[in-house]
C-alpha cells in the first residue's frame, strides 16, 4: 500500500475513533457514566447514515440524523437506570449493543443483514485519486472531531460542567445542592450518543461498508482503554488516549510480519490491552493526564488573584 | 402443533443450566457490590478445562466436572486476590472493578483464544437420547437437572448448616455488623469467589456439551444469566433459584412465539434483556422481597 | 403574631410498623437559633429527612413560607430556600474548595444545557457574583487560603467549615445544620456557633439537631426535645435544662 495513503488512513482514523473517545469521555470521565455499550451508539449513527444516504439524502443530514437517532434511543436506554446505581446502566448498555447486533444481523431488509451493504463516501470527486479522496476525508472528519471538542470544551468549562463533574462525585450532595441528578444524567448521555452517532456515520462513509460484525464489544472497550489510558475528564487526555492506542495497534499490526511469536499476535494484542488496563486500573488510575479543572472566566479570575486584590483594598 | 410438554421440560433444563451459570455471579455481586463482567470467561474456562480431562483422558462427565470446578475455582480465586482485592483496596469505583472485570476477560478470553484456537471443539461422548411419553431427553440433561438440584441442595446446607456459610449469609446482608461479630470477611469472600467461578465452570460445561466449546461459550449466555442474578435479587441465592427458572420458561416460551411470528430464533436472547429491564424498571431489587434472610 | 418560617404539623413517618416521627407539631421562625434534641434513635435526623423530602410522611403536612412542600423532593426543597448540611461533610473531592461552592449557588441559569452553551456572557456574570459571594463566605471561615485546593485534601475540621459555607452559599431563609459540631475540637465548635450566631443576626434563621448540649444551650433561642418520635419538652435553653423531665429523656426511664 502507498505509505502515503496508510499515514493518511491513519490520520482519519484516529480522527474519528478522537471523536468516539470524546462521547465517551463525557458520559464517563465528567459524569461518572458506565456506558459498556458505546458501539451500540456508534452502529445506531453507522445505519442510520448507510440507510439515508442510500436514498440520496445529503451527507450532512445523514450525519445529523445519526447523530439524533443515537441521542434519542440513548435516551431512551438509559432512562429505567438513571436512578439506580451506576453498575445497572453498564449491564443494561451492553447487553442492548448485543440485541442490537442480532437485530441488525437477523433482520436481511435493514442494511443487508449478515452481508452488510456498501455505503457512499459522504463527498466523493469524479475520477479523484485515493489520495485526494483521503485529504477529503480527513478535513471532513477533523472539522467535525474541531466541532465537537469546542462544544466539548464550552460544556465542561461552565456552571452545566461543574455540576455534572459534582453529581458525579457526591450524586446525594449534589441532589441536596438542589440539582436534579436524573436530568442531568440524561442529557449527558443523549449529548455523548449524538457525537457517537455522528461518528459512526464518518465511520461508515469511510470505510464505505457497514455490516454487524465491525460493531463488536471489542470497539466499545477499545475506546475505554483510549479513555481510561488518556485520562478521563480531560478532553485533551481523550484524543491523546486515542493517539496512542490507533499507534499501538498499528505497531502491532507491523511487528506482525516481522516478527515471528509463539502467540499468533491478534490474540496478543487483546491479552496486552487487557493486562495494559488493569495496570492502568491498579497503579495509575486517573490516566495520562489528571483532570482538567472547571475554567470559567469568574474562577481564573481569583486565580489571578483579581479576588484577592478586592478584599485587600478593604483593609 | 406444538409440544407442550416437551417446552415445559426444555424450560427446566434451560432453567437448571441458568441456576447454576448464576449463583457465582449473584453471590460474588453481592458481596463485593460489583457484577464481574469475567464470570463469562470463568465459564469458557469450566468447558475447556472439561474438555481436557474428557478428551485426551478420555474420562466422563463426573471427573470433568469436578477438575473444572476446582480448577476454575482457584482461577477465581487467583483473580480476585491479583487484581480486585487490591482495587478494592486502594478505594476503586465500582466502575474502576467492573472495567477490571472485562480487562480480566479480555486477557482470560484471547488467552483461551490462543492456546486451543477459535474454532470450535465439541465434547466426542454422544449421549443417549430417548422418549418419555412426547417428550424427547438426553442424558446430558438428566445430568444437568441432577447435578442443578444436588449443588442447589449442597448450597442450601451450607448456607443455612456450616459455619463459612452463615458467615456468607451474614456477611450480605450486613458486612458491619458481620465484622464486629469477628467472622473473617476475607475468608468469607475467598470462598465465595471460589465457589462461584467453580459453579460457573459446572455450567460451562453442560453448555459446552449441548453446543459447542469455543472461547466465547460463557459470553454465548452470560446475558441470561446476568438476568437472572437482577431478578433474583443480586446477592440473593434463594431468589436466583426462583429467578433461573422464570427466566427458563420465559425464553423457551418466546421460541414458540418467535417461531410463531415468523422471527429469527435468535432473538431468543432478547426475551432475558426484556426481562432485565423490566425488573429494573418495575422493581431493581428483583424477587429478594420474597426471601429476606437474616 | 410570628412568623413562620417552617411549620410541621402533625408528621408521623413510621418503618414497617415502627414510628420514627409520631405526630410532630413544631414551628421555626425567621432570624432565630433553634435547637433539636434528644436521645439517640428519638427520630431527629428522621425528622430532618422527611422535612427535607428524603423519605415521604406517613401523615401530616410541612409548610415552608406558607407553601406546602410535604410532597416535594430534595432538590425542589432547595431552591425554595430551605437547606441542608450533612452531618458526615459530603463534599466534591475532586473539585476545589471554590467549586464546591460554587455548585452550591442557587438559581444560575448556567446550570442549564442550552443556556450554559449559548448564552455564555450571561451566566459568566452571575459566576463573577458568586464567586465573590464565595470568597467572602470562604473568607469568614477563614478557609480562602484554601480556594483553588481539592476539597479532598482539606482536614476533619475544614471540611465541617466548608460543608457550612456550601449551605450559605443558596442565600437560604432556612439552615438545617445536622451536628455542626460533632467530632470537632471544643474551640472549633465554639467558633463555628459564634460564625453561626454571626449569620443569625443578619437574618439567617438556624434549626440545629447538636448533641454538644453545653454549647447548643449557650447560643440557641428555643430548644424541642425529642423522645420516641414526640415532642416531650421545649422552651428556653435554661428552662429546658431545669425542667425535671429533660434529665429523664437522656438517662431513660426505669
Amino acid at each position: 500500500m502507498d505509505p502515503l495513503v496508510y499515514i493518511l488512513d491513519f490520520i482519519v482514523l484516529v480522527g474519528i475513533f478522537s471523536i468516539f473517545s470524546l462521547s465517551l469521555n463525557i458520559e464517563f470521565g465528567f459524569a461518572g457514566l458506565a456506558n459498556f455499550g458505546k458501539v451500540a451508539f456508534v452502529l445506531i449513527g453507522a445505519y442510520t447514515y448507510t440507510l439515508l444516504s442510500n436514498i440520496n439524502v445529503p451527507f450532512y443530514l445523514c450525519l445529523i440524523a445519526g447523530a439524533i437517532a443515537s441521542a434519542i434511543i440513548g435516551f431512551f436506554v438509559s432512562l429505567p437506570t438513571l436512578k439506580l446505581r451506576e453498575d445497572y446502566l453498564a449491564i443494561v448498555v451492553l447487553a442492548f449493543g448485543e440485541i442490537l447486533k442480532i437485530i441488525v444481523k437477523s433482520e436481511g431488509w435493514i442494511a443487508g443483514g449478515v452481508w452488510g451493504t456498501p455505503v457512499y463516501p459522504a463527498i466523493s470527486i469524479a475520477g479523484s485519486s485515493t489520495r485526494l479522496d483521503m485529504a477529503i476525508n480527513i478535513a471532513l472528519v477533523y472539522v467535525c472531531l474541531f466541532l465537537s471538542f469546542l462544544l466539548l470544551q464550552l460544556l465542561t468549562n461552565s456552571p452545566y460542567g461543574r455540576v455534572m463533574r459534582a453529581i458525579r462525585e457526591d450524586e446525594v450532595a449534589a441532589e441536596a445542592l438542589g440539582k436534579n441528578r436524573t436530568r442531568y444524567r440524561a442529557q449527558v448521555f443523549a449529548l455523548g450518543s449524538a457525537i457517537a452517532g455522528l461518528g459512526g456515520g464518518l465511520y461508515a462513509q469511510y470505510l464505505q461498508f457497514i455490516d454487524p460484525y465491525m460493531f463488536a464489544p471489542m470497539l466499545t472497550f477499545t475506546i475505554w482503554i483510549m479513555v481510561l489510558l488518556g485520562g478521563p475528564a480531560n478532553n485533551w487526555g481523550a484524543l491523546l488516549g486515542t493517539g496512542l492506542v490507533q499507534l499501538f495497534d498499528r505497531g502491532a499490526n507491523i511487528a506482525k510480519d516481522y516478527v515471528t511469536l509463539p502467540i499468533d499476535p491478534s490474540n496478543l494484542q487483546y491479552i496486552i490491552y487487557g493486562v495494559l488496563i488493569i495496570l492502568v486500573l491498579l497503579y495509575r488510575p486517573q490516566g495520562l493526564l489528571k483532570e482538567s479543572q472547571v475554567k470559567t472566566k469568574a474562577v481564573e479570575s481569583i486565580f489571578n488573584g483579581r479576588g484577592f486584590a478586592k478584599n485587600r483594598r478593604d483593609q | 402443533m406444538v409440544n407442550w410438554a416437551q417446552v415445559f421440560v426444555n424450560s427446566g433444563i434451560t432453567g437448571s443450566l441458568y441456576l447454576i451459570g448464576a449463583v457465582g455471579l449473584t453471590l460474588t455481586y453481592g458481596l463485593s457490590k460489583f457484577p464481574n463482567f469475567a464470570h463469562a470467561e470463568f465459564i469458557t474456562l469450566g468447558a475447556f478445562f472439561g474438555y481436557i480431562v474428557a478428551e485426551p483422558l478420555g474420562l466422563g462427565l463426573p471427573p470433568s466436572l469436578v477438575v473444572a470446578f476446582l480448577a476454575t475455582g482457584l482461577v477465581g480465586l487467583f483473580c480476585y486476590r491479583v487484581i480486585f482485592q487490591p482495587l478494592s483496596k486502594k478505594g476503586a469505583t465500582i466502575i474502576h472493578l467492573m472495567v477490571a472485570s472485562i480487562a480480566l476477560g479480555l486477557v482470560l478470553r484471547y488467552s483461551i483464544g490462543s492456546i486451543w484456537g477459535w474454532e470450535p471443539l465439541y465434547f466426542k461422548t454422544s449421549w443417549p437420547s430417548f422418549d418419555v411419553g412426547p417428550v424427547r431427553m438426553t442424558g446430558l440433561w438428566i445430568w444437568l437437572v441432577f447435578v442443578a438440584i444436588t449443588l442447589s441442595i449442597i448450597m442450601h446446607l451450607i448456607l443455612v448448616h456450616t459455619k463459612i456459610g452463615k458467615a456468607i449469609r451474614a456477611t450480605n446482608s450486613n458486612p458491619e455488623l458481620a465484622l464486629a461479630s469477628g467472622i473473617n470477611i476475607d475468608r468469607v469472600i475467598l470462598a465465595t469467589w471460589f465457589i462461584g467461578a467453580g459453579l460457573a465452570a459446572v455450567a460451562g460445561i453442560f453448555r459446552a456439551a449441548n453446543t459447542q466449546i469455543w472461547p466465547m461459550t460463557g459470553w454465548d449466555i452470560i446475558l441470561p444469566i446476568f438476568a437472572v442474578a437482577i431478578l433474583g435479587g443480586i446477592g440473593n441465592f434463594y431468589g436466583s433459584i426462583v429467578a433461573a427458572f422464570i427466566i427458563g420458561l420465559a425464553e423457551n416460551l418466546g421460541v414458540v412465539a418467535l417461531m410463531a411470528l415468523g422471527l429469527s430464533t435468535s432473538y431468543r436472547i432478547a426475551i432475558a434483556f426484556i426481562i432485565l429491564i423490566l425488573t429494573l424498571i418495575i422493581r431493581p431489587e428483583g424477587l429478594s422481597m420474597l426471601f429476606r434472610r437474616s | 403574631m410570628e412568623e413562620v418560617l417552617l411549620k410541621i404539623e402533625g408528621i408521623s413517618k413510621h418503618f414497617g410498623g415502627v414510628y420514627a416521627v409520631n405526630g410532630i407539631n413544631l414551628d421555626i421562625g425567621p432570624g432565630k437559633i433553634w435547637g433539636l434534641v434528644g436521645p439517640n434513635g428519638s427520630g431527629k435526623s428522621t425528622l430532618f429527612n422527611t422535612v427535607l423530602g428524603i423519605h415521604q410522611p406517613d401523615e401530616g403536612n410541612i409548610y415552608f413560607n406558607d407553601r406546602c412542600i410535604t410532597n416535594l423532593v430534595p432538590h425542589q426543597i432547595y431552591d425554595l430556600g430551605l437547606v441542608y448540611t450533612f452531618q458526615v461533610p459530603r463534599l466534591f473531592q475532586a473539585l476545589s474548595v471554590l467549586d464546591n461552592m460554587l455548585v452550591a449557588g442557587r438559581g444560575h441559569k448556567g446550570d442549564k444545557l442550552l443556556f450554559s452553551l449559548f448564552f455564555r456572557k450571561s451566566w459568566q456574570r452571575k459566576e463573577v457574583e458568586l464567586a465573590e459571594k464565595a470568597m467572602e463566605t470562604l473568607k469568614l471561615l477563614k478557609l480562602d487560603h484554601l480556594a483553588l485546593s481539592p476539597a479532598g485534601e482539606l482536614s476533619g475540621g475544614q471540611r465541617k467549615l466548608l460543608e457550612l459555607g456550601k449551605g450559605l452559599m443558596a442565600s437560604p431563609t432556612l439552615l438545617l445544620l445536622d451536628e455542626p459540631a460533632a467530632g470537632v475540637n471544643p474551640n472549633l465548635g465554639r467558633s463555628m456557633f459564634e460564625r453561626i450566631e454571626d449569620l443569625c443576626q443578619k437574618g439567617l434563621s438556624f434549626f440545629i439537631i447538636e448533641h454538644r448540649l453545653e454549647l447548643l444551650f449557650d447560643f440557641a433561642h428555643w430548644v424541642y426535645v425529642m423522645d420516641k418520635g414526640k415532642i416531650v419538652l421545649e422552651g428556653k435553653p435554661h428552662e429546658v435544662a431545669e425542667d425535671p423531665s429533660f434529665f429523664h429523656v437522656y438517662l431513660g426511664d426505669e
